[in-house]
Formats: structure tokens, sequence, C-alpha cells
């Protein structure tokens, strides 16, 4: 299975390109924001602006949706542009919409922790300040967790299955495998895989409560304890085939779960999805090796329960592009092997350690690892495409 | 789909107003009863009636988290019929299951108290956290596999079989428990409520007056087995899931595409996974919710596809619209049908609507044939049918 192209929306824009310059760039301090009932309070959060989603051709049609949707819309229509391919390319004219017949085979399947929980908040103001019998139907349709795929495939006339699935620490690794069994059994040949959350005044309180605001804004990937988490949000899409083309950003290898036998043969890279969502991440521990590079972007996305998918994207990036880049935040506690600037692709010394006189080679093999509070670990392998 | 990649159907569950097991629900079924009335489970000013589970057995019942509770009712009675007992550690047992009530932090004292203090109890969050279903489910039975809750509105029971469907196709587990649970909330009810698609008397599933639909709740749960699994484990079944197909309308949020463009993609599908021609169909569970759009068009779909002699039905009129549950309910009551011989009434029709092709039984109704089809068709036009099959 291969990602064919990336679309994405964060709190640095939009597009897998503004991504890119965002992981060249490194660090940028998270916005403050008041929060609605807390007086004189302000939290750090990777906010998405109202400008980043102010595409009016694309969202004409949505204009009464929430943030969530447009998120995810936006995001999945730039995964199809961005693979390049022809004929799956939403037409650029408004008045058609219709990417032919290839929307039968396209499918959808959104992973999110927490869906539509704002719009779900709104529809809680309206039983409480008009009364039960006095809600708003728009409301409350676009409160459903489905509402955000619903929109991208009547947006993109997408007429796949579309599914939305939810687990709060695994949901975009078990809709990426998902994925792969589909194109397995031919169910569909392309298949828009996305992540999306969003930021909610309810939602950072009840991060406040149980997870400790980084006081600086800033993120500590390899603190691992005590953790410190800065809620984001935003969306991320991959396009993914059976085959690769010519636009395709790596191969989507392997898709581990649960209890499994890891392989560490040949990886160049951990990518770790340590962002404060955890009390303690020392268990990521567990799985960094002195030999190979560790990697962890989320400051530059902020947490959330699928960063994976942000952290994914980071990875194809590294495989298309074949250029690391650099770890936005680096207090390293612990003394790991982070990865520091953004070092041309060095060969593999000994068990896969880099050094400056070993022969330098192409980046082949990238482990995206996440951790629940379960301590059970997933993994997803990507390999540069050949 | 090939015959090999059949799934045996080694299990099933179910809970919802019609009855507390399937043995119940088939005796309600038979005897025409129709346990709805007004909400219990919590004050509302809102006057329609619902069919609520009657009582949720002790063992099972957990604070606060009703969902759960019926999904592990119709879970267990599942995992019994499936002899499978002690220890599941030893399977590799996905769980796939579908919901809408229990995805979503929608919690209104903890909501009220936020708004109007700043601050609120982490009690019900806590349980919303520790309360995916699928999550769930897999920790209080010990399974070691994938779990996944699929939150497709109302084909979510459906989708969440057709997911356990690729899991054993695909060899990432060789059991499932598939299906759906939810509860009757406050929330959906004003929702539909607000929508203007809910009756204030019972529903009439295909009915010419048909006015909306009831909400209810339940879970109803199929245990989906390789054929290698069950052999290794000395059983076997005599049903089975032919095939699933799913689609996306791509028309509106809300409403179906008027023509059932999605519907009819997912039949298709659903019957070219089966591997099987439309005449193969000895009846279809229709998704029926009672509202005049959904049952116009699914009426026009199931006749053009399989002609306006199908016999179909719709057992909505027996438990209410049910939601995440809908489609784990359906599969059970499609696979009991084929094992038992007969369809109940689509209880609440009684007049026919000129304007779909095709009347649903009125009566207990004899079925000789080896396949059914269960239909889901769900707020966001997704769209989903499977295919059960009897050996």
């Amino acid at each position: 299975m291969n990602i064919l192209g990336i679309g994405i929306v964060f709190n640095r824009g939009r597009g897998i390109n503004c991504f890119e310059n965002a992981l060249q760039e490194g660090w940028q301090g998270p916005a403050e924001v008041e929060v609605p009932y807390l007086k004189n309070k302000k939290s750090f959060v990777y906010q998405v602006d109202s400008q980043t989603i102010s595409d009016k051709t694309l969202l004409r049609k949505m204009r009464r949706s929430d943030k969530l949707s447009k998120m995810a819309v936006l995001s999945a229509s730039d995964a199809l542009k961005s693979s390049g391919i022809e004929n799956l390319s939403p037409s650029p004219n408004p008045s058609s919409r219709h990417i032919g017949r290839e929307g039968e085979k396209i499918g959808v399947i959104v992973a999110t922790a927490f869906g539509a929980h704002v719009k779900t908040f709104d529809f809680l103001d309206d039983i409480l300040d008009y009364g039960e019998d006095s809600v708003s139907p728009t409301t409350f349709s676009n409160s459903v967790h489905n509402a955000a795929a619903s929109y991208v495939s009547s947006t993109l006339d997408i007429h796949g299955p579309t599914l939305t699935v939810t687990q709060f620490y695994f949901s975009f690794q078990y809709a990426m495998q998902l994925a792969r069994a589909w194109l397995n059994e031919k169910r569909c040949d392309y298949i828009l895989v996305g992540a999306v959350e969003q930021y909610g005044d309810v939602l950072g309180y009840v991060y406040d409560c149980k997870l400790t605001p980084a006081p600086d804004g800033r993120i500590k990937p390899f603190n691992f304890n005590p953790t410190f988490q800065v809620p984001g949000e935003g969306a991320v899409f991959f396009l993914m085939g059976r085959e690769n083309s010519e636009n395709s950003f790596c191969e989507v290898e392997n898709i581990m779960i649960g209890e499994y036998r890891e392989f560490k043969t040949g990886v160049d890279l951990n990518i770790i999805d340590t962002d404060g969502m955890l009390p303690d991440e020392s268990v990521y521990m567990q799985s960094i090796s002195p030999d190979i590079h560790t990697a962890a972007y989320s400051p530059l996305f902020g947490s959330m329960m699928t960063g994976s998918a942000f952290n994914c994207a980071a990875g194809a990036l590294m495989l298309k592009n074949q250029k690391y880049y650099a770890n936005p935040v680096l207090d390293n506690p612990h003394g790991i092997n982070i990865l520091i600037g953004n070092n041309p692709p060095i060969s593999k010394g000994g068990m896969g350690g880099f050094s400056e006189q070993t022969k330098r080679s192409d980046i082949e093999l990238i482990r995206c690892i996440r951790y629940s509070c379960h301590s059970e670990k997933a993994a997803i392998y990507l390999r540069k495409n050949h | 789909m090939h015959e090999n990649n059949r799934m045996f159907i080694t299990g099933i569950g179910a809970i919802s107003a019609a009855g507390s097991n399937v043995a119940d629900t088939l005796d309600s079924f038979s005897l025409k009863n129709r346990n709805a009335g007004a909400v219990t489970l919590f004050d509302t000013p809102l006057k329609y009636p619902v069919f609520e589970v009657n009582k949720i057995p002790d063992e099972h019942y957990l604070e606060g988290q009703r969902t759960l509770s019926l999904a592990l009712c119709a879970v267990i009675e599942a995992l019994n019929d499936a002899h499978m007992e002690g220890d599941l550690s030893k399977y590799r047992l996905g769980i796939s299951m579908g919901t809408t009530v229990a995805s979503q932090l929608n919690d209104l004292d903890f909501y009220k108290s936020y708004r109007s203090t700043g601050s609120a109890s982490m009690t019900s969050v806590d349980r919303y956290l520790k309360g995916n279903l699928a999550e769930f489910i897999l920790r209080k039975i010990g399974a070691r596999g994938p779990a996944l809750t699929v939150v497709n509105a109302c084909s979510s029971g459906t989708d969440a079989i057709g997911v356990a469907l690729s899991w054993l196709n695909n060899g990432l587990c060789d059991i499932a428990i598939a299906g759906g649970a939810d509860e009757l909330n406050r929330i959906p009810l004003c929702g539909f409520g607000a929508l203007g698609i809910v009756s204030m008397d019972l529903c009439a599933p295909f009915d010419r007056d048909r006015n909306g639909l009831n909400l209810g709740e339940g879970a109803g749960i199929l245990i989906l087995e390789t054929k290698e699994s069950a052999r290794k484990r000395g059983i076997t079944s005599d049903l089975f899931l032919a095939g699933y197909g799913s689609s996306s309308d791509a028309y509106h949020l809300t409403a179906p595409h008027p023509e059932g463009k999605g519907l009819k993609i997912s039949l298709q599908k659903a019957l070219i996974d089966a591997g099987i021609k439309p005449e193969e169909v000895s009846f279809v569970n229709a998704h029926g919710t009672a509202t005049p759009d959904n049952d116009l068009v699914e009426g026009k779909v199931l006749a053009e596809i399989f002609g306006t002699d199908l016999k179909m039905l719709s057992t909505k009129g027996f438990t209410g619209h049910t939601l995440g549950a809908a489609g784990g309910l359906e599969a059970v009551f499609t696979a009991s049908a084929l094992r038992e011989g007969w369809i109940p009434a689509s209880i609440g029709f009684k007049n026919k609507d000129e304007a779909i092709p095709l009347t649903p039984v009125r009566e207990r109704t004899v079925i000789n044939g080896r396949y059914a089809v269960s239909t889901s068709l769900a707020f966001g036009g997704n769209n989903a049918a499977i295919v059960i099959g009897k050996v």
C-alpha cells in the first residue's frame, strides 16, 4: 500500500508544502487563546485560524458546517490533488464537483478521537438555553460523529464506502490497517485515510484537568516524565493506493498494533508520538535505540490523540524528499539519540547508528511509534518507494 | 466473495425492547408484541413513544454506562452461543462495534456545571474515556486482537460487521465480535425530534400513513469466525456471513439520495461480494425507519434490484430505531430468520403506499432459501448491506 498524496491543515497553514516549511523552520510558539467561562485565563493552543479554512470555492456548500468538517474536506481534497493523478482531482469548476466514475472506486476512512465535540456542546447549549423541544436541527446534524466524513464524500463526489472510526489511542493506525485490508480485497482502488481533531474550550478544560499544560507553550517530547501538553487541532489525509505513482510519497510497508514481534533491522529513524497526552511517556524508552535516530514533531502541531497522522506525514515527506527534518524541540534530559539539524542522509553504521565516517545512503525505512495508556504499542513502517 | 472466504456465524446475541435475548425476541416477533411507551430513563418534556429495554440483568449493569451494559448483554449471549467461555486470551479475537451515543462526551450535567462555574467533576469524563465501546469489550472479556469502534450513524452496526469481515479476510484475527449497541439518550431524542422525523405514534414502516420513526435501544452481536478456527474449536455453524457492500450517496447530510444511488451500489457490491444473484435472496430485512423519505427511497431501490415480489420487512416496529445498534440487531434477526425459516410480520404496516412498488409482509411468513439481506441507511449518506447465508 502506497501513500500517493497528502493533504494537511494545521496551525501553520494548509497544504503539504506548508507542513514541509514548518518542518524546515522548526518550532514556533503557539497562540494564547481566551477560555470562555474561565475569567482571566488563557491557554496555549496550536489553533487553525479562520483564514486557513476560508476556501470559498470548495466549501461553498458547507457554510453552516463546523470547523472539524471544513478541515477534513480541505485536507482530503488536497490529498487528491497532491497525488497528481489527473482523474482523481476534484474539478476546479465550482459548478461541477464530479471526479467522474472514479468516485465509486474511492473509499473514505476518517479517524478521530473526539469528533465533533464542539458542535455537541453547541447542541447542549441549545438544550440548556432553549429547552429540549426548541433545539436546532442543523446543529444536531452537524454534531454527529460522521459528519466530517460525510462532507468529504459529498463535497468531493466520492461514492465508495465512507467510514468514521474512533478509538482513543490507535484510531489512525486502525484506519490505515483497514485501508490496506480494503485495498487487498479490492473493495476500493484508492482510499482517503484521514485523521481530524478540533480544539474546543471544554476539551481544553478536560486536558488541563487530566494532563499538565506546558507553562511556556512548549511540548518537550523527550522529557517522558513529567510531560507537558499543548492542545492542537487539524486534519491530515492520505490518499492510499495499491500501486505507487509518479508523485508517491512512500510505501506503508506494515502496520502493527498490539502484541507483535518487532523488527528493527534497517530502520533509519524512529518517529515517536510523545506529545504530553500521557502523564508518563517513559514507555517510549522501550522502543528507542541508541543506534537509531529518534524524532518527534508534536511541537509543530500540538497534542492530539490522532497526532500519529501528522508524524506519519513528516515521515512520508522525509522518504519522498530524502531529507531529514530536525527535531523542533531539542530538550533531551535522557541523552537519547535524537535528530539534530537537517542532517544529510548518512548510512547506518554497525547496528544502524550514524557516523560521519560511514558513507551516505538513502533513507529507506521509518518507523512511527505510538503507545497507549495501557502500554500497548502500535507502529507504522514507512518505506521509500523504489 | 470466494466460497472459502465466507465466515461462519458461530454465535448471536441480542437485547432490545423486543426481548432480552434472541429467544425472547423471537417470541415477541411471533406474538407481535410491541413494547413501546413513554420515556422512563430520563426526565424529558418530549412525549414521543420509545422502545426501552425493560431490564438489564444485574450482572451486566454498569452505572452510567448503559450502552456498554447493553453491549455486554449481547456479547455474552453471543459468546455463550458460540461455545466461547472462560479464558478468551487464547484466541485471536477482534472486536468491531458500532455505536453513536457512546462515542460522544455529551453529559448534560457535566456541561451545565462547566458552563455555569468554569469547573466540573471529571466522573463523567472518566466514564467516557474508559467507555470506547470496542476497547471496553476487549478489556472486559480479555480478548487479544484488533478493537475498533465504528461511528457511522445509523449504519454503524452493519459497517462494523463489514470491518470484521475484512479483518478476517485479511488474517488480522480468527474470530470477531461484531455488531452494534446504543442506549436511548436525550441528545438524539432531541435532535431527531428537531429534525421533525420522530412520530408521536407507534412507527409504521413502509405504510402509506407513516409519519416518522420511534427511537429505541439495544445491542446485536454476531460472532464471526473463519472455518479453520471453527474447525480447530470443534464446532460448525449453519449460518455464514456471505458478503458486505457499502457506498456513500455523496448527496446530503440528513436526506437519502432521491434515487437511492448509494443504497443501490452498496446492495450490488454486497451481492457481488457474496457471489450471488438477486433472485437467490429469499428476503430482505430493510432499514425501514418509517420516515417518509427513507421508506420511499429504500422501497424503490429494493423493488428495482429484487423485483416487486420480494419478501421484505422492517423490524423497527418491534425495536424502534436503535441507531448504532440497528445494523447489529437486524443482522441477528436476519440470521435467526434464515435459521428458523420464518420472518415476522412487518409490524405497524397496514396500508400500501402506492408510491412504493413493494409491500412488506403482514403476517409471520415462511421463507425458503439460502440467502437474506439486511440494509442500513445512515445520516451522512452512507449505505451498507450485508448478505447472510445458510448452509
